[in-house]
């Protein structure tokens, strides 16, 4: 590692009634990979932006390469050598992989007049070939997984003769092996000194990957320590400001006598659901364990009606249910949180009351209107209840913080008075205020007779919350544990073990 | 937050707020008046009465477009299913067909284009845009072939059915007139504003405007609502289409085409997003005003009609980048400078002794009056110079600092050129 390339000093950025960053410092150098960790809000992407001339700073000074820097935009920051991967991947789906890294700087022929395909694939390739990557660079980008897109995302970038690279949680929609693959691309970047700033939620990674860490909360830095001199628990007293432990959940919590409300029987449907068999117990939190990919969030949209089922059956307190729409699934007294609350959770331009009884206006009828009156009374309460941070009922919901929304969505299904509810990925992009507070208010739901099914991605919470655990891969179920013998490697070992063997029954 | 800096914040967005729903209003207002004093005998009950005469058909079908584009769909057939519903009508008429069952008869074609477009939209799942270019087009052929490419006349006052003309004018036997239909107009717009604010439908259409997937996820019958949304469109195309026969009497086949993109218009001026989810049935109307405004204003400056289609436009392209200037300054943040907070500062101690001199002034103590008096204005002024004083040097300071930053970028741009020369 060499010199400082980067150096930001008092920083600060106000939005509408926030200051977004107080007095930040950030320094990267040569070859470093850096990571930026902290809660939701704290000010990560905020920072990068203000870097990358997205956001104009308020006041402070940017330092690179020993100049006074101001970026004007992006564009310009790209060309200076700043690049940045967004969280949401920013590529034409329908252009090919070498038109999506030589857009606006296509190479020509023929006085300019032509594109010259052959010299771009050309170009591509040495660029992959240089990176180690293995892309196809004729293939339409729409075609590649998440995991490639990203890669050609940096290999867009790196083309740019890049000094430093911010990669906004890279790793989020990537399954452990495009991960490791991501990495050893980093580190290839790293010994080339290109600096990296490496935003993430996952704290094990910063372990694996990083050199320094710098941790924001609330807009202010709180400190930059050498990674290998932090333990896990360090970075997540300096995030929070409290000790967090983070206990397995010891037995399942579940009566014996209970009974089943959902029963689930050789759903099929799509490509990803294939022969799913399982059972919910009423008052049970059921853990769907799997990597990015397995199938869970396919099954759940199975269940709830939003995808059409090929084959298998549906039983709802012992009775066959005819789910063909999420007004079924409703009906039924199911209710579903998306994993992307922002595309099919919420609507973002309505206000906290609007979003709340969305699922249940027919409960507030007053003759041919409806009761705004009460509805505003019965958003309130829950409100209050799920301890919902808004100014008031009418704020809209783009002005709530990720946790905030996720609440007006489980207030949605409370207001419903739905019996099953399918969290799927409840704490994506969720403080870890935030988290524990879910995680309390689930196991006060269950505790009142409802059923979750929990799809998530990560084992500690998964271990943390489920009663018992289903372990789905390649679209079928490979796995089932009650919580007392459930292990992080069991399940593990379940969730990997392959398509031949999951196709083999387990 | 609770940064004292940024405190004048809930002020500021209630002025932005505000000024979103003073801003069409006054522009209705500000037109009327500066047509008022330049025009010829604007400002007259007749020209009044031209004005409403003017909004109506474009009313009612704009009153429909606006549940539509909320949705975020677009009905591009209101104008040529309201034309082909009023022909039909006079054709009904013509052979024979009582008044009342004739204009039921305008309705329930209207409702039935309506309904057409509904389940093309919600159950084949047609891009509105298309569904409806195919049935403007669709409805326009009907009306000519229904009529047989001939015009329709609706009966004049004093004969027999004329009597459907008082709903829109009143003409009293003494020669004055009474804009009944600006009331009926009111009525109807009383209602949809009620169905769109305070029932399922009008909420179900915010909530499908501004995500439809989440809105079909928490179990709303999508299909259900969008057909509804049509309909009313349908429905009020029809309502448009006897207004329409009221005033104008004589219906031509070829009449209809245009009049959706005026209802468009007026949407938009009042303020609906074409991307769903935003707009009121009130900013609708006054935008249908604003247009009427126009077309009974420019010929009283002896401008031609063809004039209100080049300042509509207009209009309706300063309304959007007034829309789009207001929300990026909603999103903005003033920020006090030590002016500013001075200034606050010395405004409390002038309250203070403002208050002081009220006391006086009832104690009736002239001395002490004159005195306060006087502390008052020097005070005033030396703020007066403080600030602008203050200002100044934050303006020279913030131009200096600007003009660093841009020798910094000429500075680094170069050091950029070399190492790529490099």
């Amino acid at each position: 590692m060499g010199n400082n390339i980067l150096e930001m000093k008092n920083i600060n950025k106000y939005f509408t009634g926030v200051h977004a960053l107080k007095d930040v410092d950030f320094s990267l150098l040569e070859g470093e990979i850096h990571a930026l960790v902290g809660e939701n809000g704290a000010g990560k992407s905020t920072l990068m932006k203000v870097l990358v001339g997205i956001y104009p700073k308020d006041t402070g000074m940017i330092h690179y390469l020993g100049h006074l820097f101001n970026p004007l935009n992006p564009q310009y920051a790209l060309e200076a050598g700043i690049g940045i991967i967004h969280q949401e991947l920013n590529m034409m789906d329908h252009l090919t992989v070498a038109q999506n890294i030589f857009i606006n700087r296509e190479p020509v022929r023929g006085a300019g007049l032509f594109l010259d395909k052959r010299e771009q694939y050309r170009m591509t390739e040495e660029l992959f070939k240089r990176l180690n990557m293995n892309i196809d660079p004729s293939e339409l980008v729409g075609n590649l997984s998440v995991g490639k897109q990203q890669m050609v995302e940096i290999a867009k970038a790196v083309s740019h003769r890049l000094r430093v690279l911010i990669l906004d949680e890279p790793t989020a929609a990537l399954t452990d092996i495009e991960i490791s693959e991501l990495f050893t691309i980093m580190r290839d970047l790293a010994g080339r000194g290109v600096g990296m700033i490496h935003i993430s939620h996952r704290l094990e990674e910063i372990h694996q990957i990083t050199d320094r860490v710098t941790v924001l909360r609330d807009g202010e830095r709180v400190g930059t320590k050498k990674t290998s001199e932090t333990t896990r628990q360090d970075i997540i007293n300096m995030m929070v400001g409290r000790v967090i432990y983070e206990q397995p959940k010891a037995r399942s919590m579940v009566p014996p006598d209970s009974p089943v409300v959902l029963r689930v029987d050789k759903l099929n449907a799509g490509k990803l659901v294939r022969d799913v068999s399982f059972e919910l117990r009423k008052g049970e939190i059921l853990g769907f364990s799997g990597l990015i990919g397995a199938g869970r969030t396919e099954t759940a949209r199975a269940i709830f009606g939003a995808d059409e089922i090929q084959s298998g059956t549906i039983e709802i307190n012992g009775v066959p249910a005819r789910i063909n729409s999420p007004q079924d699934a409703v009906q039924n007294g199911i209710g579903y949180l998306s994993e992307d609350r922002k595309r099919y959770g919420l609507a973002v331009n309505l206000n906290v009351k609007d979003n709340s009884v969305m699922a249940s206006y027919d409960q507030f009828p007053k003759g041919i209107f409806v009761d705004s009156g009460k509805i505003s009374r019965v958003t309130g309460e829950y409100v209050d209840m799920l301890n919902i941070k808004t100014p008031s009922l009418d704020q809209l919901l783009f002005n709530l913080s990720g946790g905030n929304q996720q609440k007006v969505v489980i207030a949605k299904w409370l207001i419903k008075n739905s019996d099953i509810l399918i969290f799927d990925e409840p704490t994506r992009g969720i403080d870890v205020g935030a988290k524990s507070e879910i995680y309390t208010l689930m196991n006060e739901l269950a505790r009142e007779g409802k059923s979750i099914i929990m799809i998530s991605s990560e084992l500690p919470e998964v271990l943390r919350m489920s009663d018992r655990i289903i372990v789905m891969c390649e679209g079928r179920i490979t796995g089932e544990f009650n919580i007392e013998e459930a292990t992080q490697e069991a399940i593990m070992e379940r969730a990997t073990i392959g398509r031949q063997a999951a196709l083999a029954g387990s | 937050m609770g940064n004292s800096n940024v405190s004048t914040n809930r002020m500021q967005q209630f002025k932005e707020r505000g000024l979103k729903y003073i801003l069409a209003p006054a522009a209705l207002i500000i037109l009327y008046v500066f047509f008022g004093i330049f025009g010829r005998n604007y400002f007259s009950y007749p020209t009044l009465v031209n004005i409403i005469n003017a909004a109506f058909y474009i009313g009612f079908i704009a009153m429909g477009e606006t549940f539509i584009i909320i949705t975020g769909g677009i009905d591009l057939s209101v104008g040529t299913v309201m034309m082909a519903s009023t022909l039909i009508g006079g054709v009904a008429l013509k052979h024979g067909f009582p008044m009342v069952p004739s204009l039921i008869l305008i309705i329930l074609v209207g409702t039935a284009f309506g309904t057409v477009n509904g389940l093309m939209v919600s159950l084949l799942k047609m891009p509105p845009f298309i569904a409806t270019l195919g049935t403007m087009m669709i409805s326009m052929g009907v009306g000519s072939i229904v009529s047989n490419v001939q015009s329709a006349t609706f009966p004049i006052r004093g004969h027999e059915g004329g009597w459907f003309k008082s709903i829109f004018l009143y003409l009293s036997p003494s020669g004055g007139m009474i804009p009944t239909g600006a009331l009926l107009l009111l009525v109807v717009g009383v209602i949809c504003h009620l169905m769109l604010s305070s029932t399922k439908l009008g909420r179900y259409t915010y909530a499908i405007g501004s995500n439809i997937e989440a809105a079909r996820l928490s179990g709303v019958n999508v299909k259900k609502w969008q057909m509804m949304v049509y309909i009313i469109s349908g429905v009020l195309a029809g309502i448009g289409g006897i207004s329409y026969a009221a005033i104008y009497t004589t219906v031509l086949p070829a009449q209809g085409q245009g009049f959706e993109l005026y209802a468009i218009a007026a949407a938009v001026i009042g303020g609906t997003s074409l991307a769903g989810g935003i707009g009121t049935i009130w900013g609708t109307v006054i935008g249908v005003f604003i247009m009427s405004v126009l077309a009974t204003g420019l010929p009283s400056l002896n401008l031609q009609a063809h004039w209100q289609t080049f300042f509509t436009g207009i209009i309706v392209i300063g309304a959007v980048l007034l829309d789009m200037y207001r929300n990026k300054k909603a999103s903005e943040v003033h920020i006090d400078t030590p002016a500013d907070v001075y200034k606050k500062k010395e405004s409390e101690r002038i309250a203070e002794l403002k208050r002081e001199l009220v006391k006086a002034k009832s104690s009736g103590n002239s001395s002490r009056i004159a005195e306060l008096r006087k502390q008052l204005s020097v005070l005033q002024g030396e703020i007066r110079a403080t600030y602008s004083r203050m200002k100044a040097e934050e303006k020279a300071a913030k131009a200096r600092i600007r003009e660093e930053e841009r020798k910094a970028e000429r500075d680094f741009e170069e050091m950029l050129n070399k190492k790529n020369q490099e």
